[in-house]
């Protein structure tokens, strides 16, 4: 990379494993990350975001139609970049320090 | 820098010439030819006329390229000093520790 | 999944995650915290508060039993469904299986190293915020061995090469250097091996690893190895976390840790990256249906999410990117071709088989890879002629290896990917080579830990490796004669075609 990007616009992001439960999952951070973008490879999708990525509880249990706890999302997670900034009962955020 | 261990850290080499008896390893690179992926490690005696090291093991190993002559003609030096060996030559004479790399180009 | 509706919780997660974890520690009362905890004091780190450990994940054991437990049903009932309908068939190729071979020979014991090293941090770090996640990661690598063993035994019983990993592991020539490359990790102090495999291999390098391996099955039939590697790779994210927390960790306790991390981070990227030289090839090469190039899995993985994401990061702590990073972006164009190259000419001593690319094969790797028709495609044209003429390329002798990373040394110069990189350093009168650079400079900082390294080709020489003669060795290392050298011909490819004969004709039935 040539230029050192600002914070706000580096990438993070989630690989998560392509399946029927995820769908909802990947429905609730397309809704709530206004710039997510998402790619699919093989088994796999890929969504990640400018800066800032957020999970959120309520959003995945409305399309899920059931409780889910945010633990839950270690079934469905591959991997990530960015930092790991929160995890609490109601929301996960991913971004980097600076 | 010695290693930061719990303990005095010293160890011998596991390669070191003597686990060898009489003999040592050379390692032969033939750099202008990218068929073999690597220069080849040999163990030789000591003592081994460069000729006997020449015909006996170092033949055998590259005439596996089809391309092989036997009548090609080779440069040879040792870490960048260009070396001549001599038929009655041995290791030591050329100046080819244990370990050393002998470099050769097509002539 | 079924998993029961919530009952109403007395505590958030937050506060559940205090009272399991570190509520749970306490200070010693007739031992000093030295005698408890003897070993985070040799390696000159200095930790000024261990309860700064941030966890994000606020893993606690309940929650850590319950989802563990959910994704073993989950693999398991793949494994099953697998197995029960013969899936094996509908792999694209036998030859695809030669990456799984490598994988349970090079890779899963390591895992097994992971779990070991693991649980002596779990034991031996002060805080215990770093204890508990150490002992969860200790009893994730457990795991991972164990499903990766289940997952390709169903293998096992089919095809050749996966029958003696773990007595290979401690021995063969190739498989040295992931043995190598660990057995330096947990030789090192706790600290150390956070840096080395917590941060340089979990997150630095780790996706370069699992994903394409991954996805590589996924594209390839292998839906069992799909789903453990995708199983795997979901503790693998926490692992991710305990290694990025540890370097925050490091460098924000006090700025003299800062060099030190520094000189792992340089090491350890270097060490890793030249264990994933095998990684490199199997994408390009062992893959017969590819999911992507080496190149773009090491400028997508590693130039933008790493040098372009977190080094940003790091460089607020004085942090810069590690030292021959641009070497590895160099080496990106050539890698792959030369260590598929060497396995080829060396896999009559390998427990997988190679063949010569296909024509389709050579125009994507054209494709992706600008000097491939200049450099590469010119040995596999004389080297089909050389088959038509009845011959094979396999090497008569043994390669010289680098004294670090322990791979024979084939990689070229800085620069000129015609020539290859000789590095050597003298220590004690006695002469180590280097494959390059970076190799080099570890072996300086440390030369008395790797003057001890156990080198295949020198130990073969000495005759520790069951005699003088290729048949000797071989038989030591417990390789039958269908296990390794040219897959065309070879049993697991008879098999394939029989099998698939046999489909077509009850097919109809």
């Amino acid at each position: 990379m040539t230029t050192t990007p600002s914070p706000s616009d580096r990438p993070v992001g989630v690989d998560l494993q392509e399946s029927e439960q995820n769908r909802a999952v990947i429905e609730a951070i397309e809704a709530d990350n206004a710039n997510a973008t998402v790619r699919h490879m093989p088994g796999m999708v890929r969504v990640q975001a400018p800066g800032r990525l957020v999970i959120n509880r309520e959003s995945v249990e409305a399309r899920l139609g059931r409780e889910w706890e945010t633990h839950e999302f270690q079934l469905a997670i591959i991997s990530y970049f960015g930092h790991i900034k929160d995890w609490d009962d109601d929301q996960i955020l991913i971004a980097w320090d600076r | 820098m010695p290693v930061k261990a719990i303990s005095e850290y010293k160890f011998p080499s596991k390669s070191r010439q003597e686990l060898y008896g009489d003999d040592q390893l050379v390692h032969v690179w033939w750099k202008d030819n990218p068929w073999f992926c690597a220069a080849a490690c040999f163990r030789a005696p000591r003592a081994m006329p460069w000729s006997d090291f020449w015909s006996a093991l170092v033949v055998p190993f590259f005439e596996e390229d089809p391309d092989w002559s036997p009548d090609q003609q080779f440069a040879f030096s040792i870490d960048g000093t260009p070396v001549e060996p001599k038929a009655t030559d041995t290791f030591a004479d050329i100046g080819l520790v244990h370990k050393g790399v002998l470099a050769m180009v097509r002539a | 999944m079924t998993i029961a509706p919530k009952a109403p919780r007395k505590l958030s997660m937050k506060d559940r995650y205090s009272a399991l974890t570190r509520d749970l520690a306490w200070d010693p009362s007739y031992v000093t915290n030295e005698e408890m905890f003897p070993f985070t004091n040799f390696e000159g780190i200095t930790i000024h508060d261990w309860s700064k450990w941030e966890d994000p994940f606020r893993l606690t054991v309940d929650a850590y039993t319950k989802y563990q437990a959910e994704k073993d049903k989950r693999l398991y009932a793949v494994l099953d469904g697998f197995a029960q309908s013969q899936g094996h068939l509908g792999l694209t190729d036998a030859s695809y299986l030669n990456a799984m071979k490598l994988f349970i020979q090079g890779v899963s014991p390591l895992e097994y190293q992971a779990h070991r090293n693991f649980a002596y941090l779990a034991r031996h770090l002060n805080g215990p915020g770093p204890r508990f996640a150490a002992l969860c990661q200790s009893l994730d690598e457990i795991r991972h061995i164990q499903t990766e063993v289940h997952t390709l035994s169903n293998y096992n019983k089919l095809y050749t090469g996966f029958h003696s990993y773990v007595w290979q592991h401690d021995r063969v020539w190739y498989l040295s250097v992931p043995k190598s490359f660990f057995d330096d990790a947990v030789s090192a102090g706790p600290f150390e091996f956070l840096i080395a495999i917590g941060f340089s291999f979990e997150y630095l390098l780790t996706n370069l690893l699992f994903v394409p391996f991954m996805s590589g099955a996924s594209f390839n039939g292998d839906l069992p190895t799909m789903t453990f590697g995708f199983s795997a790779q979901s503790d693998e994210s926490r692992h991710m976390t305990l290694g990025l927390e540890a370097i925050k960790f490091l460098l924000e306790q006090d700025e003299k840790n800062v060099p030190l991390v520094q000189h792992w981070i340089d090491k350890w990227f270097w060490r890793g990256y030249r264990l994933l030289a095998l990684v490199a090839q199997m994408l390009d090469y062992m893959l017969p249906r590819k999911v992507m190039s080496w190149k773009e899995a090491f400028d997508l993985y590693f130039e933008q999410q790493m040098l372009g994401g977190l080094f940003v990061d790091l460089a607020y702590y004085g942090i810069t990117p590690p030292k021959f990073v641009e070497q590895a972006k160099e080496e990106k164009e050539y890698l792959s071709h030369q260590v598929y190259w060497t396995l080829y000419q060396f896999s009559h001593a390998a427990s997988f088989t190679t063949s010569i690319p296909t024509d389709e094969h050579m125009e994507w790797l054209s494709a992706n890879y600008p000097k491939f028709d200049e450099l590469y495609k010119p040995l596999w044209e004389k080297e089909k002629r050389n088959v038509a003429a009845g011959g094979r390329h396999f090497d008569r002798g043994l390669p010289e290896l680098c004294s670090v990373c322990q791979i024979p040394m084939l990689f070229t110069e800085p620069g000129d990917p015609t020539t290859i990189c000789q590095r050597h350093s003298d220590f004690e009168g006695e002469r180590f080579n280097f494959c390059s650079d970076g190799c080099k400079n570890i072996f300086d900082h440390e030369p008395e830990k790797y003057v001890q390294a156990w080198l295949p080709v020198h130990q073969i020489f000495q005759g520790n490796c069951g005699g003088a003669s290729i048949p000797d060795v071989l038989a030591w290392y417990r390789m039958n004669p269908e296990d390794g050298g040219e897959y065309l011909g070879s049993t697991d490819h008879q098999n394939w075609l029989a099998w698939h004969d046999m489909a077509e004709k009850t097919g109809g039935n």
